[in-house]
């Protein structure tokens, strides 16, 4: 029995191929019976995301795979050589080092984004509750999610924002703390404003204030954040009560002058001000950097904060890569000595049997003797057994280190016989 | 089993929790500040039962003597780090926090004096509260100056647009603000009644104030210092660079009046 995956994730598949093979949330439990099903597949868990889409199964015959695919491209009504064109498989041990890596977010779009692990997680659990998980996935899921959040924990990997609205928000974070209560300006309607705003309104803001030169698209955007449109003469009057002003408009000149924060932080008291420009030409005056208690970051500097961390994440990612191989490798050695056990446990019964059946008729034969010679029977017959099982003991648990489960497999296999174990 | 065990095992854990918080910070390790909090709740443990031991000996809070005094100042800023990071979870602190606790109790272990009960011309409720009222005083104006010092490091780094190494370990410019704050408030007023009581108690023992020594000079000067400290924060100047200065002078003023203690 060993691992298979086949999938396509966005590094080999264009979103056209992608979205033709994603499996909806509604799909999913359908498709499970579907695969897990097949005859030779033992279990089966799907990954459905809008970057991969993959199916990784416990198998018997690794040519059960090719059924997969099949499977696959006729669901998605595709021919199966432009199916395969896009698609990797990978087995066993492949297959375990692969899973680390896309839930730990190193084989994602962004590296060490953490939204892949809770994808992988509910992929998890929907497979537990459609019952698709046979031990052997069922164990490889709950490595990887622990694999997962170490990583996470003993790298800090997607700890820093690599983009940026993200870059403002945490900026904002290591200002306020909390945004919960706090309010925010959003001057003008474009895209990455309204983004930005999108990134903060998830943290529980009290209350979105729009100002548009456009009042239709300022309500427009207000009523999707259930906030305030208010005419853009007046935004100079809010900056006192708002706590973040995100500024995003096409105008070629400055908005907001450094005398107009000046006189709002002084009713603001001990309340910072942090203000975000995104706009190019700057809409918020340069000097407003410099009044007490008001932070400015303009694209430029929220840009390269975002490099700046991304940079980070790929050295944290090296450190990632040598966790997987280290914890990947103990998995799969443990797999494997399990699978090694029950042999073992066999062979040692079976020549148990052996030995209590000849040292019984030895004894009938033998008639009367002291205790102690019986001990010193028992002990010899014992050393022998020892001594035979030695090397294929041995043998059985270093094929558990070898890396092609086949090979543990065969020697397995081979000691059955020998032995004569069912 | 000897009756510093629990003093020279607070030390060892104290020291762990030092050295690994410090790790940390060098290694970029996330992983080490809950190992390094492990150690300091441990040896928080030891040496609350430390002072348990000395108080059970010696009949008194134990407060009489520098070892005591810096002892329990230690053991009270942990307790303060410890509420605080139950409640904000502020990991950078400790930093600042772990180094100053294990020195003091250092300072306790290797200045250490005989247990030895408090001289009956001393016995009254006026000098005890004188002790416990600055002990605990300096304990929070400890904080306050390690967390103004947090929030101009933030601050500074918020500012100038640019990562130090405490960046990801720092709280919030709030979390910093509204902690120093409050222990600078509290700590102040506690201090100020400790002082008096100090003077109200030297007065009547010896119908004279006592002649200043380096305590009475390094606690007057820590008192100037914190007063102008919080007087900055009351106007709401409590961002201008210059209060660095002025809590690092008070914290070198405090470490000065302690080491001037010799009540016994």
């Amino acid at each position: 029995m060993s691992l298979a995956l086949v999938g396509v994730n966005h590094k080999t598949a264009p979103v056209e191929v992608r979205e033709r093979l994603s499996v909806s949330e509604r799909e999913l439990g359908e498709e499970l019976s579907v695969v897990s099903s097949m005859e030779g597949v033992d279990g089966a868990a799907i990954l459905s995301t809008c970057n991969r889409m993959e199916i990784v199964a416990s198998v018997q015959d690794e040519n059960i795979v090719d059924e997969i695919v099949r499977h696959i491209a006729r669901r998605a009504s595709m021919e199966r050589e432009e199916v395969e064109r896009h698609f990797y498989l990978l087995r066993h041990g492949d297959v375990v080092r692969h899973l680390f890596r896309v839930a730990a977010g190193l084989d994602s779009m962004i590296v060490g984004e953490p939204q892949i692990a809770g994808q992988v997680r509910a992929s998890y659990q929907t497979a537990l509750s459609r019952g698709s998980l046979d031990p052997m996935l069922h164990k490889l899921y709950e490595q990887t999610l622990r694999v997962a959040k170490k990583i996470r924990t003993e790298t800090g990997i997607g700890e820093h924002a690599v983009s940026v609205p993200y870059a403002a928000l945490e900026l904002a974070t290591k200002i306020f703390g909390k945004l919960d209560g706090l309010q925010i300006l959003l001057i003008g309607a474009g895209k990455m404003g309204e983004l930005t705003a999108q990134y903060f309104q998830g943290q529980g803001l009290k209350k979105v204030f729009v100002a548009n030169r456009a009042w239709d698209r300022a309500q427009e955007l207000a009523g999707r954040f259930g906030g305030t449109a208010i005419h853009f003469d007046g935004l100079v009057s809010h900056l006192a009560e708002c706590d973040i002003v995100v500024a995003s408009t096409a105008a070629p000149h400055y908005l907001v002058k450094s005398e107009d924060v000046e006189k709002a932080m002084a009713r603001r008291r001990r309340r910072d001000l942090f203000l975000v420009d995104l706009a190019v030409p700057r809409n918020l005056d340069p000097e407003i950097a410099t009044i007490e208690g008001a932070y400015l970051y303009n694209i430029d500097d929220l840009r390269e904060i975002a490099s700046g961390n991304l940079e980070t994440r790929m050295q944290k990612a090296e450190q990632a890569e040598k966790i997987i191989t280290r914890e990947a490798d103990t998995f799969l050695g443990r797999l494997a000595s399990q699978e090694a056990v029950p042999t073992i446990l066999e062979l040692q019964a079976r020549l148990e049997e052996i030995r209590a059946t000849e040292l019984e008729r030895c004894l009938r034969k033998l008639g009367p003797i002291t205790p102690e010679q019986r001990a010193s029977i028992e002990m010899l017959s014992s050393g022998i057994i020892n001594k035979v099982l030695h090397y294929p003991i041995l043998r059985l648990k270093e094929a558990t280190s070898d890396p092609k489960p086949e090979s543990g497999a065969a020697i397995r296999e081979t000691i059955r016989r020998i032995f004569g174990l069912r | 089993m000897a009756a510093s065990f629990p003093l020279y095992l607070a030390l060892a854990f104290y020291l762990a929790g030092t050295l690994t918080v410090l790790g940390s910070l060098t290694l970029a390790a996330p992983r080490f500040q809950r190992l390094a909090l492990a150690f300091m709740a441990l040896g928080f443990v030891a040496h609350t039962v430390w002072i348990g031991v000395i108080c059970t000996k010696t009949g008194h809070p134990p407060l009489t003597n520098l070892p005591e005094s810096v002892s329990f100042i230690a053991w009270t800023i942990l307790a303060v780090k410890l509420a605080l990071w139950m409640r904000y979870r502020v990991d950078a602190a400790a930093f600042f926090l772990y180094p100053l606790v294990f020195l003091l109790l250092g300072l306790s272990a290797v200045v250490q004096e005989r247990f030895t009960p408090l001289d009956p011309e001393l016995r009254s409720n006026i000098f005890i509260a004188h002790l416990l009222l600055t002990s605990l005083g300096v304990a929070a104006l400890l904080v306050a100056t390690g967390f103004t010092i947090l929030y101009q490091i933030q601050e500074r780094a918020i500012r100038q647009k640019t990562r130090g190494a405490l960046w990801a370990w720092i709280p919030s410019l709030k979390a910093c603000d509204v902690v120093s704050f409050r222990s600078l408030t509290i700590g102040f007023s506690i201090y100020t009644l400790g002082i008096l009581a100090g003077i109200l108690w030297s007065y009547r023992t010896s119908l004279e104030l006592r002649t200043p020594g380096i305590k009475e000079a390094g606690a007057f000067v820590a008192w100037v210092l914190f007063a102008v400290l919080l007087q900055s924060y009351l106007s709401g100047n409590y961002r201008t660079p210059r209060n660095l200065g002025i809590a690092a002078a008070a914290f070198v003023a405090i470490i000065v009046s302690l080491l001037g203690i010799e009540h016994v």
